[in-house]
């Protein structure tokens, strides 16, 4: 999987083994990430099951490959997982060069990661819908199980106040647990009609969420109350959210990437105007798409940095957000640069498919038998 | 949008001497997935759901407030309709065939019983996986009593998850019980009355009923008799276990 996200001044892109901390106006590297082919050399403990047999799933042929990345809000962390070997990295960001602190083993591929505000811990959800915490001073500490859903976890947020952890799955729902007492589930936002893909919060509207959704909406709720505010019709259903600030507590753009239209990328304004919200402004961003197989993207003030697949190569492609053209601004050479650092490992994107929910019918053959039975019954009572 | 009565028509296809459903058409496995995807028609929240096409005569105030989970053939919820008559209970059950049986025998049961003291208006079937969509059919405390008798074991560990009863699942039953709400669960398998009553007593927002006050409660001889199940495992002389807890 290929992450990518900008916080400034870092554009971050994670991708097979390495992460690179780029400038995007600089032919400048601030700092990278290699990731060991073998983890056990690095400090993981692949766990012995109870007959003492490796467990198949840690011991694996697949390659080792980085699933999600993220940033402590501090800035002192950086957390990432893996697949190949399932495991939790956490290294120290300053000074300089990223300093691997520790690797703690996962016991299945994760979905998601979030760090609490304080960066004291970090949330690992996986693909069977559990959520655990990881703390982030006793970098060794086992996990935590905080809560779990019934399907894949999507995306999570805790709040600023670490009062709620906020948590979407394949099965429609938005959850929102009480914490520390994660026991306690606070309230549901429902309402949507397909899995809910991607999360965000409104910074100075602490009591609001938004979410999309595959129904091809996106939507704004008091999430404390699991009230929905505002619904947004999308052209095509909706995989991955980035949210940026544009005026203080007012005014905020809402990036999605879509899943399988012509138009790969739609840009919306969301304004609070006399007390109301409202989507002020809506475009769509081509990204050429149908050219090639789109996996993420990140927004930066001016641009949205979009990555994806060509022949099973990394490729990342600029965009201005004004207008939707190719950015001319980026420095020369600054693509080819960033490209040629991932060029030696395979770019496969994800199918995106499975997260809709198939729908067999295991009740008409059922009734139609039912039917004639009775239709037979009649028929001899006559 | 949960329409599953069928009030208008007679019953058809009923036994021609009770006037009820005939169980051998609706026979089915025991053991039903319930991660996997099913063509369930849910309702994306509560407010959807169209309580009064399952409650034609309900009161505009009411609401459900009793959930047999996994309530099989219906036998306890039709007790708990006799007992209860003023509450409303729903049975919900994931086998396709088995709540076709459910709906069809509230449907007869009604009609039979139309012009009697006890219409078992208050009770009905939805076909539906509780372990997914229970948070869309019920508000945050809106339930009194929760049932989950003779759950499917599971024997298998790597089917555990698959239980009714797990620790991630309890966090969803705290939040439809209203505080003081109780939770009911038999089985007649030692080693799943274990695991129940460990992972319950484990929940921070649940604690169990001493023997006296499980004792007590009405309803307590009544699981032992009404199950279908139940019934089997005492003609079976066979050994069954309560447990009954309290939300905190």
């Amino acid at each position: 999987m290929t992450t990518i996200f900008y916080t400034e001044p870092e554009l971050v892109l994670g991708h097979g083994r390495e992460v690179l901390f780029l400038n995007p106006n600089d032919l400048q590297i601030f700092k990278n990430i290699e990731v060991p082919a073998d983890l056990t050399t690095c400090g993981l403990k692949i766990e012995a099951t109870d007959e003492g047999e490796p467990k198949a799933t840690c011991g694996s042929n697949l390659e080792v490959s980085i699933l999600n990345v993220c940033y402590s809000p501090d800035r002192q962390l950086i957390a990432l997982t893996t697949v190949g070997q399932k495991a939790l990295l956490l290294y120290k960001s300053r000074p300089e060069h990223a300093m691997l602190l520790s690797v703690r083993a996962l016991s299945r591929a994760s979905s998601a990661l979030a760090f609490a505000a304080d960066s004291s811990s970090v949330l690992v959800t996986d693909k069977t819908g559990d959520c655990y915490q990881y703390d982030c001073v006793e970098v060794e500490a086992p996990p935590k199980l905080l809560l779990g859903h019934l399907s894949i976890v999507y995306d999570l947020v805790w709040t600023p106040d670490l009062k709620h952890i906020i948590t979407c799955d394949r099965d429609d729902k938005i959850r929102v647990t009480n914490y520390p007492a994660t026991h306690d589930i606070h309230s549901y936002c429902l309402g949507h009609k397909e899995f809910v893909s991607g999360l965000a919060l409104l910074p100075g509207n602490d009591d609001l969420l938004i979410s999309i959704s595959g129904d091809k909406t996106l939507r704004l709720w008091k999430y404390l109350t699991g009230k929905e505010v505002l619904q947004q019709q999308l052209p095509a259903p909706a995989v991955r959210l980035q949210m940026r600030e544009l005026i203080e507590s007012k005014r905020y753009l809402l990036a999605v990437l879509f899943y399988d239209h012509v138009e790969a990328i739609g840009l919306y304004e969301l304004e609070l105007k006399k007390d109301a919200w409202s989507i002020a402004k809506e475009s769509l961003v081509r990204a050429e798409a149908g050219s090639w197989n789109i996996t993420n993207f990140a927004l930066t003030s001016d641009r949205i940095y979009v990555a994806g697949a060509v022949n099973e190569r990394l490729t990342l492609r600029v965009y201005n957000s004004a207008d939707g053209k190719e950015a001319e601004s980026v420095p020369e050479g600054w693509l080819d640069m960033v490209m040629e650092n991932f060029a030696e490992q395979r770019c496969v994107p994800e199918d995106l498919s499975v997260w809709f929910k198939k729908r067999y019918d295991n009740i008409s053959e059922y009734m139609e038998r039912k039917k004639r039975r009775i239709e037979d019954q009649q028929q001899n009572q006559k | 949008m949960v329409a599953n009565s069928k009030e208008s028509e007679t019953v058809t296809g009923a036994s021609a001497v009770t006037g009820l459903p005939q169980k051998r058409f609706y026979r089915q496995r025991a053991h039903s997935n319930p991660i996997a995807d099913h063509s369930f028609n849910y309702p994306a929240r509560p407010e959807d759901v169209d309580w009064r096409s399952l409650y034609p005569s309900m009161g505009d105030d009411q609401q459900v407030q009793f959930a047999d989970i996994g309530c099989g053939y219906g036998g306890f919820l039709v007790t708990l309709g006799e007992m209860f008559p003023e509450k409303l209970a729903i049975g919900m059950e994931i086998r396709v065939k088995v709540s076709d049986y459910v709906i069809d025998r509230i449907a007869a049961l009604r009609l039979k019983n139309a012009n009697e003291k006890t219409t078992y208006q208050n009770i009905a079937c939805i076909r539906t996986n509780a372990m997914k969509y229970l948070p869309n059919y019920f508000q945050k405390s809106q339930l009194e009593k929760m049932f989950f008798l003779y759950p499917d074991p599971h024997f298998k560990r790597a089917k555990h998850k698959w239980r009714i009863i797990n620790q991630a699942l309890l966090s969803e039953y705290a939040y439809v019980l209203r505080k003081g709400g109780l939770v009911y669960t038999m089985t007649d398998v030692e080693d799943l009355h274990t695991w129940i009553v460990s992972h319950m007593t484990q929940h921070p927002l649940f604690e169990r009923l001493s023997d006296e006050e499980a004792n007590a409660d009405p309803i307590t001889p009544k699981l032992y008799q009404s199950s279908e199940e139940g019934a089997k495992v005492v003609r079976n002389k066979g050994e069954h276990f309560l447990a009954i807890f309290r939300r905190i």
